[in-house]
């Protein structure tokens, strides 16, 4: 077991490995379906809250229309798992719908990302902002084809697949988390890459890289794309989840969810927004159960942490007891 | 999409007259709400998010002067003065907070504030839609007839104002010293705190300003529809709309995007009714992309 | 190994730098100096494709490098430190260099190794022992001194392995002792690598201790060059600085 002294790949794995099989353990052992509820929950927005914070805490990037591919994800498996492939491919079509989902955010990201990443700071944010909302407006226009502001309705099948019966509680639970494990391993490899270090330097200074023979604008876009891709993943497990897709996942408020997430959390440790996403989580399900006024409490929250922690509860925490 | 009904409607006089005054009306009360943001941002630095659900404020403030008073001109002023003086409370004790700090944390600050007062306006006049304070007496007369459209004389008073809060805007920005002393806060105030002019009171006054505007605003679309929580939230999205198109913190850029807008959504509606909102963003994305400092604004 | 020949940029319509030529010999290490404003910086753009030369050519050694971009140019053999250190705040000394180094072998689309146990660590430990900058090599760059912020900005042009190097006023905003120790640095640096440098600096003392060929810039023009001893001679030189070099 040397390989887990090391900071690499393996170590991450390995790790990722224990930590889903003591949430397997988990499930038998506090047998409680709203608790399993949040902790899939929490991957899901976790995911999408950790592709967002590749933009905002590795490359300085404050992209405000990421619920595009998060939606875009949930449409495309929502609308695939709908349409008549599935009479073909039969046991195969959950996996299809998934790749596709991501192959059309992806897609989709590249599209919007080429064409974001020529601009800096609030414009950037605007312009995220403007497809977004464009977006928005087409799944709203495409009444036939996306449900307009009914959202995608009528659920779809979800087949069994490799003995994973995703109309199981225990099998959709130990799939999704399964399915974001891999994601955040792949995840912290990138960020711990060459490639991901190469994205700090456009933070800190975005002249300095040219001089160096480096080109920002490809590394800006590849992130981009990396960072939809991972959204779309996100989209398409949510959309899995709740049997649907809603046109208010491609809303503006939807990427202000990340946001808190990332705030929350702290957006200068890896694992920060998926611990946003908890916190996210927990205050929403305490929350909603006693008050109806979510917002209000929702929004102090925020303030606090805004004008008084200031950082993230994660980064926050590292930086107290780790780090001098 | 309805290309013909478009064309039908641009040959016939009724419709044309009646879709553009449509269009004046929804791109004026546009631009008192914009304007105010703009001016924010341009001199302050800030991009208000919260500025919606200060609109919203303005329109419940209203609300309740109605209710009690039943004077519709003491209904309009106080909520707009109303939204003012919250404003500058706003500012001085938040806003004022995170000048010099990154996007990201003005964009929650501000997010926060729309949440909470959201809520807050649920919990004091409930979460039902309130019905609007109506149009004054005055104005409860038969509608125009212009080449048969149907022009109702109520949305022409509410273009009118609008126009002449704009001109005053004007007249405030570029002929008095207040408005000298904006721009110079907006270009350099380190300079004019060296010379010994407090730039805090100029900030406090301008982000009073542009609350002012967005208490207007709403104020005036209580008059027009209801009152409801979270009615900001789409209006706060048209005025970055009106801010990017026209430049961000162009005044005079902000008007020509409002009537662009307003244009847009009442020709819009005809031709593509389902896609209004595409539009404008549509026109949004092209502007960014072909002209990122917007219609008006000044090159970085 | 570097030739500039007559080259000239105007920013709307007032001539920042007019028919400049520079030869610069292999292996030597040359000033570029005049009163503020006289457009050094400027040439230093132009060299490094930061901005296009609006007319004339520019050289490494046969390479034609005219109106590449900046970083072809970085490629091709010329890197830069800044007057304003311009460095990566949140990156430690270490990590800085190894990216630089990365950066040179286009390694930067590696996203398959870890960082940390990246290759590039000993070489990068070499420009370290070379710079200085040893003592402190785990430190985060925005904790550094002044004067070592200024080493690892030259450091990170050094990783390249430039054919030229271009120093913009290295020793801005450093005190008397400091500026000296910097200087012994720089020409210790000169002398191991070979390389070919070209500086900007305003104090004379450094620059006709270190140059061997200075050129003299003033409101655009190249007025004079050669050895320190001819340009302490040169009256033009001497109108320059003490008649009042900005109009």
């Amino acid at each position: 077991m040397g390989f887990l002294k090391k900071d690499n790949f393996e170590r991450d794995a390995f790790i990722g490995l224990i930590v889903w099989i003591f949430l397997l353990i988990f499930y038998f052992v506090i047998p409680s379906p709203g608790i399993h509820d949040i902790i899939q929950k929490v991957f899901i927005l976790g995911l999408f809250a950790m592709s967002l914070n590749i933009l905002i805490g590795y490359l300085g990037l404050v992209a405000f229309g990421h619920a595009t591919f998060f939606a875009a994800g949930a449409y495309t498996l929502g609308l695939f798992l709908q349409s008549s492939i599935v009479n073909n491919l039969g046991s195969l079509s959950i996996p299809a719908a998934i790749i596709s989902a991501i192959f059309i955010s992806t897609v989709l990201a590249a599209f919007i990302g080429a064409i974001c990443i020529r601009l800096k700071d609030i414009y950037f944010s605007f312009l995220t902002l403007a497809f977004q909302m464009l977006i928005y407006s087409i799944i709203l226009a495409l009444v036939s084809i996306t449900g307009g502001d009914q959202g995608l309705m009528g659920g779809f099948p979800k087949p069994p697949f490799l003995g994973i019966d995703l109309g199981k509680p225990f099998d959709f639970y130990a799939f999704t988390i399964f399915i974001s494990i891999i994601t955040i391993v792949l995840l912290r490899q990138l960020i711990e890459s060459p490639f991901g270090y190469g994205l700090r330097m456009i933070r800190d200074n975005p002249d300095r890289p040219a001089a160096l023979g480096f080109n920002n604008q490809r590394h800006k876009l590849i992130a981009f794309i990396i960072a939809g891709s991972i959204a779309g993943l996100a989209g398409s497990l949510q959309a899995l989840l709740d049997v649907g897709a809603y046109p208010e996942w491609a809303f503006w408020a939807k990427s202000a969810e990340p946001l808190f997430m990332i705030l929350l959390g702290g957006m200068h440790s890896f694992l920060g927004p998926l611990m946003g996403a908890f916190i996210f989580e927990i205050l929403n399900d305490f929350v909603t159960a006693n008050t109806r006024y979510y917002g209000l409490v929702l929004g102090l929250v925020i303030l606090s942490f805004v004008l008084g922690l200031r950082r993230g509860l994660l980064d926050w925490l590292l930086i107290k007891f780790y780090r001098k | 999409m309805e290309i013909f009904a478009l064309f039908d409607c641009i040959i016939t006089p009724a419709c044309l007259i009646s879709q553009t005054a449509g269009g004046l009306k929804i791109g004026m009360l546009l631009f008192l709400v914009a304007s105010g943001l703009t001016l924010v941002f341009g001199v302050l630095g800030v991009i208000n998010f919260a500025h919606g659900a200060l609109y919203m404020l303005g329109a419940y403030f209203s609300w309740q002067v109605m209710s009690i008073t039943g004077h519709f001109g003491l209904a309009v002023i106080s909520g707009a003065i109303g939204v003012g003086i919250f404003g500058l409370i706003f500012e001085r004790l938040l806003i004022n907070k995170v000048y010099n700090s990154d996007l990201l944390v003005q964009i929650l600050l501000c997010y926060s504030v729309i949440l909470i007062l959201d809520d807050l306006v649920m919990i004091i006049w409930g979460d039902e839609f309130l019905s609007g304070i109506g149009v004054p007496e005055v104005f409860q007369v038969p509608p125009l007839f212009i080449f048969d459209a149907i022009i109702p004389p109520f949305h022409i008073a509410i273009i009118v104002i609008s126009m002449i809060v704009a001109l005053l805007l004007w007249i405030i920005m570029t002929k008095t010293k207040f408005g000298k002393l904006v721009r110079a806060t907006a270009v350099n105030p380190r300079m004019l705190e060296a010379l010994g002019i407090n730039t805090n009171v100029i900030k406090a006054g301008v982000f009073m300003l542009g609350s002012f505007l967005a208490g207007l605003g709403g104020a005036l679309a209580a008059s027009l529809g209801s009152v409801v929580s979270g009615m900001g939230n789409s209006i706060i999205i048209e005025s970055f709309i009106v801010t990017v198109i026209g430049g961000m913190g162009s005044i005079s850029g902000a008007f020509l995007a409002s009537i662009i807008i307003g244009m847009a959504r009442s020709f819009g509606a005809v031709a593509m009714p389902l896609f209004t909102d595409g539009i404008m963003f549509l026109i949004m994305v092209l502007v960014l992309v072909m002209k990122p400092e917007g219609l008006m604004g000044k090159k970085k | 190994m570097l030739k500039i020949s007559g080259i000239s940029k105007s920013f709307g319509g007032i001539k920042a730098t007019d028919n400049v030529s520079i030869e610069l010999k292999p292996n030597s290490i040359n000033a570029l100096i005049g009163p503020n404003g006289a457009g050094k910086t400027t040439i230093f753009n132009l060299i490094t494709g930061k901005i296009s030369v609006d007319d004339g050519e520019i050289f490494i050694g046969n390479n034609n490098i005219t109106n590449l971009k900046e970083t072809e140019i970085t490629h091709i053999g010329i890197a830069r430190a800044f007057q304003i250190t311009n460095i990566f705040s949140t990156l430690s000394v270490k990590e800085s260099i190894k990216m630089a180094l990365l950066a040179k072998i286009h390694g930067l689309n590696n996203m398959w190794d870890r960082f940390s146990s990246h290759s590039v660590n000993e070489e990068a430990n070499n420009i370290a022992e070379l710079t200085g900058l040893k003592k402190v090599y785990n430190t985060i760059s925005s904790e550094l001194s002044h004067g070592d912020q200024k080493l690892l900005d030259i450091a990170l042009a050094l990783a390249l392995k430039p054919k030229v190097l271009l120093l913009d006023e290295p020793t801005a905003g450093m005190g008397p002792e400091e500026r000296w120790e910097m200087i012994k640095r720089i020409k210790e640096l000169w002398q191991k690598t070979k390389m070919t440098v070209l500086f900007i600096e305003h104090d004379m003392d450094i620059v006709f201790d270190i140059a061997q060929t200075i050129f003299v810039l003033q409101q655009g023009s190249v007025i004079a060059k050669g050895t320190p001893k001819e340009i302490k001679k040169n009256q033009d030189v001497i109108k320059a600085y003490l008649g009042g070099g900005k109009k």
